[in-house]
């Protein structure tokens, strides 16, 4: 299982697709900085078939005032989380 | 040697995302897999969105003398990196085919991307 990275908002960059496109079928996603965006209700759904495997970042999440006003479906990690995310996964991908 | 499959293919894979010219990513991701072959790993590259058109024949400089990246691809095989893979899809976004290229690559579906970056224990992203 491969957990990758992504920094930026679906609205404002295609990097997302590019992401998506290079995961396997148990990779995880996890938002963080600008791609915590992504976690909105408005815009999770440009990361539709990632139920359970999509990941926001507590910290950037809180930072942008974003901390409660994330689609349910996004499993929101703090920075432990995010360690042990990493820790479970055999290698991070960042896309940026 | 052409690997058949992404499985079999070498230790490290580094992702190209960037057009030559526009930035220093191309560059610098070119730069990691030189240093990375000669020091003896095994390199994969995969060229994929606009990375692809890193891949296109005759480019030159630019403008301003400024050089380019073409130099550095034709040096990739004298460091034995020669398993060049390329996202088909983007190839096909541009309206270019492995003819318009200035080397042979793999082109690869969109479901055997995932599994190139599985294969390889590490990847870089640039």
């Amino acid at each position: 299982m491969i957990l990758h990275t992504l920094n930026r908002s679906p609205t404002e960059s295609r990097v997302y697709r590019q992401a998506l496109a290079a995961m396997g079928p148990d990779d995880r996603l996890l938002l963080i900085e600008d791609g915590v965006q992504g976690a909105l209700p408005s815009l999770v759904r440009h990361f539709g078939e990632l139920e359970g495997r999509l990941f926001a970042l507590r910290e950037d999440l809180e930072a942008r005032g974003l901390a409660g006003r994330c689609a349910a479906e996004v499993l929101v990690v703090d920075a432990d989380g995010f360690v042990a995310l990493t820790e479970e996964a055999d290698k991070t991908v960042s896309w940026f | 040697m052409q690997h058949d499959s992404v499985e079999t293919a070498g230790e490290l894979l580094i992702i190209l995302r960037h057009a030559p010219h526009g930035s220093s990513w191309l560059r610098e991701g070119l730069d990691a897999a030189l240093v990375a072959a000669a020091f003896g790993r095994q390199v994969t590259l995969l060229f994929c969105g606009e990375g692809v058109t890193a891949l296109v024949a005759e480019q030159t400089a630019g403008p301003l003398g400024q050089k380019g990246t073409q130099p550095t691809l034709e040096m990739l095989a004298m460091y034995d990196i020669d398993t060049l893979l390329v996202d088909q899809q983007a190839l096909d976004e541009r309206g270019l085919t492995a003819a318009d290229l200035l080397l042979p690559v793999r082109p690869l579906a969109p479901p055997q991307l995932a599994a190139a970056l599985a294969a390889h224990p590490l990847v870089l992203n640039f």
